[in-house]
């Protein structure tokens, strides 16, 4: 049974669709990553799932109970905001307490959990502080311990993490994502972020414009992509996209664009001869970059060759743009050798690596 | 400097005159007329303690006391549970809501004056309408202003009335600053909102709540131109107040040195209350 | 929210509002009865009749006490807004000795109830013989402590740079003041305007002490010794008298009333 289901859930504001027939599962004790730029509609559906927005169509569930009517304070989840949300006035004891007591809690089980979440989270020295004495990430961590006293049937995050500076992001992440595995509580994780996003989720939902764009594990999305949105939004630094055509004659294919011309293998040969509107992506790290001009005889672009314009040098890896006729693009490479601003290079594409897609947008 | 610091000398030689003039002098003065006895017209004369240990049995003083902590027991909790019942009402986008607000604020504009003389119409026994509109329910005209229970209560509704609207202003400005996420996450928490009311919005109102019952007591301390106007000190007195009486011995009775006791006593009385009240509340917050 | 409770708050705020708006209305309705049709619930009256505002007119003088209160109300307000400015740009932006003593002395006058300055404050009339004379009524009031600091406080934000290139130019302290300082800082200026004003129109307790003579009482005074001296005669025209004073300032307030809420209510905190 899924923990969460969502089907053909919906929510307009006045004649604005904001989430638009929204149909998953989350299973038990998966940390499932929605994420998405802003107007997504990864809050809303976040919101809904709490109970703080009302659902316009369709419904939720969770553990097979349809909790779509239900006030936020019968639905059993605890939500972490993105502003922690603790209470100003009360100690941070009182803040983890605070819902056990609403709750008519026996006070011994309440000691008892104040003292396993505050442990885990590291929070036994602060108990009698209140939020202002607290630096950001004690904070964060105060907000999930109210949420984990609670051991509700699942967690929300709401962008937990934007407010902290980027070091301690990154060591929030981890813990995080440790926490969640040693509670096994199923959790739904907003971010815009896609390094939490990739880093973070059992699954990721991609979305814009209120619509699921591709769901799947991290390395699905990364590896086959089913649209340009996906393509270009998962995967650091992004995607390169160049704009041409697929040529298909007497059994051959290649993708052509100006000054490019990659030869396609069999499998990626469609059915008959055409000329087609393609866009052709390829990731910076599935590039080689041959200082001087290619040979010719490798499997991509004959005779491609590129002019650099700008090396961003970053220690063990390196990004180099450079232009191919009328197309900037960006390698990342390894090593010591790189070329200058200005050289002239060979440019290699791994052919099982490139991604082509049609004008809708779709993989193809 | 010397230029910058002439100018600044000239332009606030003025304001140094007035406040010794107006300020410290009468401060000071009022502290030694305490010691005095002046009729204005004969010289003043040393008094002692004349006038201290008068007022310290003078009933009639006492009585403006009492009389005050019994206007203030209705006057407080009244206030502070209208003032939060309608800014919690207003708190929301609504359609007319400039326009509630401004007929709450409405008699604080007014003048305590015309307030006083319009709710003696009101509260007026046989032709007011207070009466007329009970007397449309079946009930007999409630002698509001004579009865000498019902008048300082009847004094502390029509005050109540008067300065809401600067209450509910203040409540309402207190009430933006509780951020919409904490109110969220208590729901999740599991709040009725009753719940929500007590434990969070309450407590995040304490500043308001402080400075309501400070305003509104230093105020009940000041009542003069209702009682002036309305019932003249009774009837038997009960709505006798401090400033009345302080107002009764300058003007009628020529009493400058007493009136000035009756002043300091004032003062004093209204900060000691206020320092227990802050007192009081703070600790009730710290539950 | 869900449509009922919606539909019981609008009713309830509804309620509410006629309980503070009502009795004007009946004031109004009744100042405009003949006596015997005082008290009835209807706010049209039968026979409207100005008989009442006729008979309040010829007994008191209450358009000299109009112009009265204008007189001193306007001379005050003009007063604290040009002296208080200086006061306040000179405690602001000027460094001279005593100057933060007289910031300290500003707060302290605001910690102190009128009720202990009131008789000294009278007897020095006396002494001073200002008895029955504008100048008890206005003078005491030329200098307010919380105008002082609001503007104070509005004038700590302005940048130096504005006062330093003003002081290149060769301008002086009153000129940059004036110039420069005043038509930035209108919305403080205002502010100080409404209470100030406000504050003086309705004070009651002030001018009953210091002034006897009819022609010089301010208009809520005179509205005073009016209804109560026996004057009035009957509530109608009592209420007749207390209109002269209301309908200038609910007028005034029905276009201003953000002003007046803003004004009235953010001084009353810092006071």
């Amino acid at each position: 049974m899924p923990s969460v289901s969502f089907e053909h859930v919906g929510k307009r504001f006045g004649d604005v669709g904001v989430v638009e027939d929204f149909s998953l599962d989350v299973a038990d004790g998966e940390l499932l990553v929605l994420v998405g730029g802003s107007g997504s509609g990864k809050s809303t559906i976040l919101r809904m799932v709490a109970g703080l927005e009302s659902v316009t169509t369709g419904s939720i569930r969770i553990e097979d109970r349809d909790i779509t009517q239900l006030p936020p304070r019968e639905r059993d989840v605890a939500m972490v905001f993105q502003d922690y949300a603790l209470y100003p006035h009360l100690t941070v004891r009182d803040n983890l307490s605070l819902g056990l007591r609403l709750r008519k809690v026996p006070r011994t089980e309440i000691d008892r959990r104040v003292r396993w979440a505050g442990g885990m989270l590291g929070l036994d020295a602060l108990l009698d502080r209140k939020p202002k004495q607290l630096s950001g990430g004690q904070r964060q961590r105060v907000a999930m311990g109210r949420a984990m006293v609670r051991e509700p049937l699942v967690f929300l995050f709401d962008e937990p993490l934007s407010n902290l500076d980027a070091g301690l992001r990154a060591q929030m992440r981890i813990e995080i994502g440790a926490l969640q595995r040693r509670l096994k509580t199923t959790t739904i994780y907003v971010t815009h972020d896609q390094v939490e996003a990739m880093t973070l989720g059992d699954r990721i939902v991609v979305l814009a414009d209120g619509r699921i764009q591709q769901v799947g594990r991290p390395i699905e999305l990364y590896r086959s992509p089913l649209n340009r949105f996906v393509a270009g939004f998962i995967g650091t630094p992004p995607m390169n996209f160049i704009d041409g055509s697929l040529e298909s004659e007497n059994g051959r294919a290649a993708f052509v664009a100006e000054g490019v011309r990659v030869e396609l293998p069999v499998e990626r040969m469609p059915a008959t001869a055409c000329s087609e509107p393609r866009t052709l992506g390829i990731r910076p790290e599935d590039l080689r970059i041959a200082a001087g001009p290619g040979s010719g005889t490798d499997a991509l672009d004959a005779g491609s060759r590129g002019r650099v314009v700008l090396v961003e040098r970053l220690g063990g890896t390196s990004h180099i743009h450079f232009d191919v006729g009328p197309h900037r693009l960006m390698a990342s490479v390894s090593g010591e050798s790189l070329p200058e601003v200005g050289d002239v290079i060979g440019v290699q594409v791994l052919p099982a690596r490139v991604h082509l897609f049609g004008a809708d947008g779709r993989a193809a | 400097m010397r230029a910058e610091e002439r100018s600044g000398w000239l332009l606030t030689a003025p304001y140094a005159a007035f406040l010794l003039a107006f300020a410290a002098y009468p401060v000071c003065f009022a502290l030694a007329l305490v010691f005095m006895h002046w009729d204005l017209v004969r010289a003043p004369a040393f008094a002692g303690f004349d006038n201290v240990s008068r007022l310290a049995t003078d009933t009639r003083f006492w009585r403006a006391v009492a009389n005050t902590f019994v206007f203030l027991g209705i006057h407080l909790p009244l206030q502070i549970a209208t003032a939060l019942t309608l800014a919690l009402a207003l708190n929301r986008p609504l359609v007319f809501r400039a326009f509630w607000r401004a007929a709450f604020f409405l008699p604080v504009v007014i003048s305590g004056a015309v307030v006083a003389i319009l709710w003696n119409a009101l509260y007026a026994t046989d032709v007011g309408l207070i009466n007329s509109l009970l007397a449309r329910v079946g009930v007999s005209p409630v002698p509001w202003l004579t009865d000498p229970s019902l008048a300082m209560p009847a004094i502390a509704v029509m005050v109540t009335w008067k300065n809401v609207g600067f209450y509910v202003v203040i409540y309402l400005a207190g009430l933006q600053y509780i951020p919409r996420s904490c109110q969220e996450a208590i729901e999740l928490d599991g709040a009725t909102t009753w719940q929500r009311f007590r434990h969070l919005t309450l407590p995040l109102l304490l500043p308001q709540t402080i400075l309501v019952v400070t305003l509104s007591t230093i105020n009940g301390f000041q009542l003069f131109i209702e009682p002036y106007v309305m019932t003249g000190g009774g009837p038997l007195r009960r709505t006798f107040s401090v400033v009345l009486y302080m107002y009764t011995n300058a003007f009628s009775y020529q009493k400058m040195g007493y009136a000035a006791t009756i002043g300091v006593a004032l003062a004093l009385i209204i900060g000691m209350v206020v320092a227990i009240q802050r007192r009081v509340i703070g600790k009730a917050e710290a539950q | 929210m869900r449509l009922l409770a919606r539909a019981a708050l609008y009713a309830g705020l509804t309620f509410a509002a006629v309980t503070f708006i009502y009795p004007f209305l009946w004031m109004v309705s009744s100042t405009l009865k003949p006596p015997f049709e005082f008290g009835t619930l209807a706010l049209v009256p039968d026979r409207i009749t100005l008989e009442n505002y006729r008979i309040m007119w010829s007994r008191a003088p209450f358009g000299r006490a109009l112009a009265n209160s204008v007189l001193v109300a306007g001379t005050i307000t003009a007063a604290v807004l040009v002296l208080g400015s200086m006061t306040a740009y000179a405690m602001a932006r000027l460094t001279f000795p005593g100057r933060r003593a007289l910031n300290a002395a500003t707060m302290a006058v605001l910690l102190v109830p009128g009720q202990l300055t009131l008789i000294p404050l009278y007897t020095l009339i006396v002494q001073l013989g200002w008895i029955d004379t504008y100048a008890a009524l206005i003078v005491p009031y030329l200098f307010n402590a919380t105008a002082i600091l609001m503007l104070r406080q509005f004038f700590l934000q302005i940048p130096q740079s504005l006062i330093d290139s003003a002081r290149m130019d060769g301008m002086g302290e009153l000129r940059i003041l004036f110039t420069i300082f005043w038509p930035l800082a209108r919305p403080p200026l205002a502010i100080v305007a409404i209470f100030t004003f406000m504050g003086s129109w309705n004070e009651v307790l002030w001018p009953l002490l210091v002034v006897r003579d009819q022609q010089t009482m301010t208009l809520p005074q005179l509205l005073t010794v009016f209804a109560l001296g026996g004057g009035a005669g009957t509530l109608g025209v009592s209420l007749a008298a207390a209109m002269v004073l209301v309908v200038p300032v609910v007028v005034a307030y029905m276009f201003l009333q953000r002003y007046f809420i803003e004004s009235m209510a953010g001084a009353g905190v810092k006071g």
